[in-house]
């Protein structure tokens, strides 16, 4: 059987030091499977976005091991030499607002990450092109990032997000600005891109209205996760 | 790889642009405060070419006759013409003064020559030489005169008949020519009344008026009215002949001062011309300065109104060299757009100004590589600033 997408186990994480110091992760285990889209919530200054960036390799860890895809990224250390890279090709962000380069328009926002990756600008523009068909904003490719409504702009973050084919998607609290029907067509378009290109998929959330959807959730507290099913029903 | 500093900058170029043309008048302002330091001193080449002069003498101890004032009697050029080299000889008289025209004045330098002897201006972009040995003169075009005009000057009027241009004062006052007797009366004619005065107190002076002597009181009263110095004695040399020399001899037989064209021109730029130069060159010191801090100041604010954009390249892998080398090529844009505005600027009024402005091209190379130089310098700030945003930022709490 192939590996998980995501194996996480004890993972710590403490801010500062001595009189001041913060463990916001006490030992986190985790997995995810390809093509999983797992919830992940808690309290507020439970330690869901710290997990996030240990994930997201944008900060150290303080112990523990991470695998991602069978190979140890972290294990009491950084074990890639290149975290940059690391990001760029393996991991995919989605961010509360969308968080689009307004200076490029809808097509060069995505296409920006195979070109940072090397890609020619050519072939990045098609990969873009065809991700964003993919998420029904294709007719918008040419527009300014400006001129789109706020739930295109979520679209258009999600194929930015997908188009490297990384195997993990971190979201965090990606449909907070949006109403519940939209907020649940985001986690719809997820689900779909999860299953179609077997990406895993971490939802960090506070919003009542997609919780229900999600098979397996994750939940954070004072530091620790808990594993729970989720009311979603395998369909 | 998309260039994403163009891309930003034709995003907002409105502003991007606004600043560019200020910094470029800026930078135009820059050019011509060099250019009017080169005019300067070219204005000065052109007055030490014009006259045809080999060797200017001098009142003995003076920097004459443009830096310090300086008396040679006018007969001195007799015996300048028996010193061995010396093929011809010129006097030469310099005075600034307002001339009436057309209702309003103009400064000029009013020099007497000799026509055919050194000192004569030898080109003309008008008219012709003068011929007559009174009342017609050459006017520099500056002085807004025009061929055949009639002007005033003190008592007399003179005919323009030829027009020279590029003939300055060090001060930048356009030269009027005319014969050398005109001006040795102008620059030291008395009015009327102070005639009369000289007249009587002459007559009354027994020593001059004597019965016994006919003739001396009349005599002594012409010697007075008219004046016996000029200011230089252009001297123009035989083929062959070593300037070195030849000065050297007048400095030990004719207890005069003899430069050569060399000595003229080290007077003129290092005297004469030299306060004029640190001026300038302060002013162009406080605009590298303005300008570097506008430049900073404006790509600094660009980076920072791009923190959560920088953060998010960041996140998705963008290199720091990518961010650095977006940063860089927007100041290096702000400049080249400021440089290009600039000396066009510069280009377009340089004839307006009312002294010389002279744009060299090795000034304007200078000057780009500067632009270039301090736009690269005042992007440090923004770009340290850049390396410093976290990408962990652009995830959030
Ligand atoms: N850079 C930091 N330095 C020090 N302490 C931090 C830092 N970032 C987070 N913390 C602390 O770590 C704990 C976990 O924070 P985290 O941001 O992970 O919570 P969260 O679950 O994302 O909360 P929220 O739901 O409000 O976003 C909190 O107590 C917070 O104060
Ligand atoms: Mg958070």
């Amino acid at each position: 059987m192939a590996h998980p997408a995501i194996e996480i186990s004890g993972l710590t994480k403490r801010y500062g030091e001595g009189d001041t110091a913060v463990d916001a992760l006490k030992g986190v285990d985790m997995i995810v499977q390809p093509g999983e889209v797992v919830g992940l919530i808690g309290p507020s200054g439970s330690g869901k976005s710290t997990l996030l960036k240990c994930l997201g390799a944008v900060i150290e860890p303080t112990a523990g091991r991470m695998t991602l895809a069978g190979e140890t990224i972290y294990d009491n250390g950084w074990k890639v030499a290149d975290l940059r890279a690391m990001r760029r090709d393996r991991i995919g962000f989605v961010f509360q607002a969308p968080y689009l380069i307004p200076f490029l328009d809808v097509v060069d926002n995505v296409a920006l990450l195979p070109m940072l990756a090397g890609v020619p600008n050519g072939k990045a523009r098609d990969r873009a092109r065809e991700m964003l068909a993919a998420l029904d904003v294709g007719h918008r490719a040419q527009a300014q990032v400006s001129q789109l409504s706020g739930g295109e702009q979520q679209r258009v973050a999600i194929a930015r997000a997908l188009v490297n084919q990384p195997p993990i998607i971190l979201a965090d609290e990606p449909t907070a600005p949006l109403d519940s029907e939209r907020a649940l067509t985001v986690i719809r378009i997820l689900n779909e891109m999860a299953q179609r290109f077997g990406t895993a998929i971490i939802v960090v959330t506070h919003d009542e209205k997609i919780i229900p959807t999600f098979r397996r959730i994750y939940h954070i507290r004072d530091g620790r996760t808990v594993e729970e099913a989720g009311e979603a029903r395998a369909a | 790889m998309i260039n994403l500093a163009s891309r930003d900058i034709l995003h907002g170029w409105g502003k991007f642009v606004f600043t560019g043309v200020g910094l470029g008048l800026l930078i135009g302002v820059t050019l011509s405060m060099a250019g009017i330091y080169r005019g300067l001193v070219d204005d000065g080449r052109v007055l030490l070419q014009n006259g045809g002069a080999d060797l200017w003498v001098v009142q003995r101890d003076t920097l004459g006759p443009y830096a310090e004032p300086s008396n040679v009697r006018d007969d001195a050029y007799r015996s300048l013409l028996g010193v061995r080299g010396v093929a011809a000889a010129g006097n030469v008289t310099y005075l600034s003064m307002q001339i009436q025209h057309q209702g309003g004045d103009v400064r000029a330098m009013l020099v007497g020559y000799e026509p055919g002897k050194p000192g004569e201006p030898d080109y003309l972009v008008a008219g012709r030489p003068i011929t007559r040995s009174h009342y017609e003169a050459i006017a520099d075009v500056r002085t807004g005169f025009r061929l055949n005009e009639r002007i005033r000057i003190r008592r007399h009027e003179y005919t323009v008949v030829g027009l020279t241009r590029r003939m300055v004062s060090s001060g930048g006052d356009p030269m009027v020519f005319v014969p050398l007797q005109d001006a040795q009366e102008v620059q030291f004619l008395k009015d009327n009344d102070a005639l009369v005065n000289e007249r009587a107190r002459t007559a009354a002076n027994p020593a001059f008026n004597r019965p016994a002597v006919p003739g001396l009181l009349e005599a002594v009263q012409a010697s007075q009215a008219s004046s016996r110095t000029v200011n230089v004695v252009m001297l123009r040399l035989a083929p062959h002949a070593d300037e070195a020399v030849v000065a050297r001899d007048i400095r030990r037989w004719k207890h005069l001062e003899a430069y050569t064209r060399a000595d003229m021109d080290e007077i003129l730029v290092a005297k004469l011309i030299a306060t004029s130069a640190r001026q300038i060159f302060m002013f162009l010191v406080i605009l590298a300065v303005v300008s570097a801090a506008i430049v900073a100041f404006i790509i600094y604010t660009m980076t920072l109104n791009k923190v959560r954009e920088i953060a998010v390249l960041k996140l998705i892998g963008a290199r720091n060299r990518t961010i650095a080398a977006m940063i860089l090529q927007q100041a290096l844009g702000l400049g080249a757009i400021g440089f290009i505005v600039g000396k066009t600027a510069a280009t377009l009024w340089a004839p307006i100004f009312p002294k010389y402005v002279l744009l060299l091209p090795e000034d304007t190379l200078r000057g780009a590589a500067l632009v270039l130089v301090i736009c690269a310098l005042a992007s440090i700030v923004a770009i340290r600033a850049a390396l410093r945003v976290d990408p962990a930022a652009a995830i959030g709490g």
